[in-house]
């Protein structure tokens, strides 16, 4: 009471400062209302008027909605179309092919920086970013004239002696696994490199120190506990390349369907927007269903980190 | 404790387990071990004592082999290291933060040397088994280290090298991460584990207190080198060099001359010595003696007191500069006040130390 009564009243802060401390420096939700408000506006909304396209009927008459019913056709009609499930095991298959091999190039380059000096981590720092500061469509193009008949690939090839004649390799399946694995390489590496650098440096002297060789060093310290780098890259690689675009368009030759050239096609040519939006809606849920699982076998790995504070 | 410590041979054992000789290492421009030499008998426990930066970790990760010296020696039972890779070396080393791997149990982190080495499942569990008796972890097998105390962390740690049966032992540090009540008797029952183990163990440690209780000699350094290895008692009563009893306890210093092998004390007293010319002479507070009054030739001032416990504290002035005295309280049963007038001795001559002037 007291204390109250000697207490000089603050002076009170106009409607607009108050929601604007809020924001910066309120408790609970308060920080997250700004990107709430973003992600609910480009993404709920659309995403609710998506799922509305693909479960209805549709009329349309001279450019504008006549009505709209409920309807499971769409998604039943693509459930039963051979097309969806080779397109899109296609797209799986690519997709995962890409993820393991970006582990398997990706893991190396993140050992050696983490065994590297100083001028070897900057240098792998840099050939890792380098390529993310152009766009992916430039790059793609890059493959183009890499991959080409009359590319370095095939003239290098053909001057060995090896061949006779230009290997076809753009516009199969194989250009559009090059291109993804490289271009989504660095995704793989950075989020290895951050887990590994923060790694002590004494458990690989300890583990010398106990009689571990370097490759037991590695297969029983450094890779296990490097697991949560590999989990976050591989979600990352695989989500970016089983709803990849732009590389299957341009090095598949235009006739490569995997599952976003689809709803592309189904779009864009067809028109058949509660087709392309059921697509796009199987594709979303494969791509969750993926997720989890690489989560849970990440849990698995990583289960040593669950029971600190117990 | 005493008697384990007289029982340890300084320099009657025929080998030693390990031979540092002469090892040099620089950093670029910086020389961090200088002619470092040091051999330590079997059974023995030796510690590194230093400020940081003098080169003890330096030394310590030579010998695990995590670093090559520049130049100089190590062996191991007589045989030369220099060719050995680390993972090759008879050496257990123990982490200053202890280097549990987090992902692997209590029983697994223990185990991890064994099955690197190759050793049968069964044979593992039965070593980890008694290493975890040896360190009385018993039960804490599926605990993983971040669930672990920093004591039992420690001791995991000490397990895990422990089952390897290390010809040396190598401790950086210890004690650091544990709270101040936790190290006095992690230090007691480590020395004792290690004793009774018969275990060759070096320490590195800035701690005075630490050394003097683990170790049975103390290996002073100092910029790179070694001052002076011995007992504690021979390294706080007859220091090597000025450094050395400057950087162990408390001490007086005064500038005096050396005539025909000896030294005249203020007091009138003299210590005898090799060296000749100006000189200074070290003795320790609890070496000297106050009486009220001016009854003799070493006259002083009492500058402050203050009480330790069972013992008193002054600092005095006298020509030979301000000193430190050392009393039991019971010597004089109320403390002699400030700006009181008092005669200082030398209680025992033989343990002032004189060295050379700076």
């Amino acid at each position: 009471m007291t204390d109250a009564a000697l207490s000089r009243p603050a002076p009170l802060p106009r409607p607009g400062e108050a929601l604007l401390d809020k924001l910066l420096s309120g408790r609970g939700i308060w920080p997250a209302v700004p990107a709430i408000v973003v992600l609910v506006v480009v993404a709920v909304i659309p995403f609710v008027m998506l799922l509305s396209l693909g479960f209805s009927d549709i009329e349309m008459s001279r450019g504008a909605i006549v009505s709209q019913t409920f309807s499971l056709a769409h998604l039943t009609g693509a459930l039963a179309d051979p097309l969806y499930w080779t397109t899109f095991q296609r797209s799986l298959s690519l997709a995962l092919s890409t993820m393991l091999i970006c582990i398997v190039f990706g893991y190396p380059v993140a050992y050696l920086y983490l065994i590297g000096g100083r001028w070897t981590r900057r240098l792998i720092l840099i050939l890792t970013i380098a390529p993310l500061l152009t766009s992916g469509i430039v790059r793609t193009y890059a493959w183009l004239v890499i991959l080409g008949g009359r590319g370095v690939v095939n003239m290098t090839l053909m001057q060995m002696g090896l061949i006779d004649r230009p290997l076809r390799i753009v516009n199969t399946h194989w250009a559009v696994l090059i291109g993804m694995a490289q271009i989504h390489l660095p995704v793989m590496i950075l989020p290895l490199i951050a887990v590994m650098s923060r790694q002590d440096r004494r458990l690989e002297e300890a583990s010398a120190n106990l009689g571990a060789s370097r490759m037991g060093t590695l297969r029983h310290v450094i890779l296990p506990l490097s697991a949560p780098g590999i989990a976050t890259g591989a979600a990352l690689v695989f989500t970016l390349s089983y709803t990849t675009f732009v590389v299957p368009q341009l090095l598949g030759g235009g006739n490569y369907l995997n599952a976003a050239t689809m709803i592309y096609e189904q779009v864009v040519y067809s028109l058949e927007w509660s087709k392309g939006s059921v697509t796009a809606l199987i594709l979303m849920v494969t791509c969750l269903m993926v997720l989890v699982v690489i989560a849970l076998i990440s849990n698995h790995f990583t289960r040593w980190t669950k029971g600190r504070d117990a | 404790m005493m008697q384990a410590r007289m029982a340890a041979p300084a320099e009657a054992t025929p080998a030693p387990v390990l031979r540092i000789g002469a090892v040099h290492k620089r950093f670029g421009a910086l020389t961090v071990l200088d002619d470092c030499s040091l051999n330590v008998a079997e059974g023995e426990i030796v510690t590194l004592l230093g400020p940081s930066g003098c080169g003890k970790t330096t030394l310590l990760r030579c010998i695990a082999g995590f670093w090559a010296p520049d130049g100089g020696s190590i062996q191991i039972d007589g045989r030369d290291m220099g060719a050995v890779p680390v993972n090759r070396r008879p050496v257990g080393v123990v982490f200053q933060s202890y280097a549990l791997f987090p992902h692997l149990t209590v029983a697994a982190n223990i185990g991890y040397g064994l099955r690197m080495r190759g050793t049968p499942r069964a044979e593992i569990a039965r070593r980890v088994a008694r290493a975890l008796e040896t360190v009385s972890l018993s039960g804490l097998d599926a605990r993983y280290p971040a669930q672990l105390s920093g004591g039992q962390q420690q001791r995991v740690a000490i397990a895990r090298v422990l089952v390897l049966e290390p010809r040396v032992l190598l401790l950086d540090e210890p004690f650091n991460a544990l709270d101040a009540k936790l190290r006095g008797t992690m230090q007691m029952e480590l020395r004792q584990l290690i004793k009774r183990l018969g275990m060759t163990a070096i320490f590195v440690t800035h701690d005075q207190e630490e050394a003097l209780t683990v170790s049975d000699r103390v290996a002073i350094m100092n910029a790179g080198r070694i001052e002076q290895v011995a007992p504690p008692e021979e390294i706080f009563d007859r220091p090597a060099t000025a450094y050395v009893a400057d950087f162990i306890g408390n001490s007086n210093f005064w500038v005096a001359r050396a005539e025909g092998g000896r030294v005249a004390l203020p007091d009138g007293q003299a210590v005898a010595t090799d060296l000749a010319g100006p000189v200074r002479v070290m003795v320790r507070p609890h070496n000297l003696r106050l009486r009220a009054g001016e009854a003799g030739p070493w006259r002083g001032e009492v500058l402050h007191h203050r009480s330790i416990g069972p013992l008193v504290e002054y600092l005095v002035r006298s020509h030979t500069g301000e000193l430190r005295v050392l009393a039991m309280r019971l010597e004089h049963a109320r403390p002699l006040r400030e700006g009181s007038a008092v005669t200082l001795s030398v209680l025992e001559p033989d343990l002032c130390s004189v060295f050379p002037a700076p």
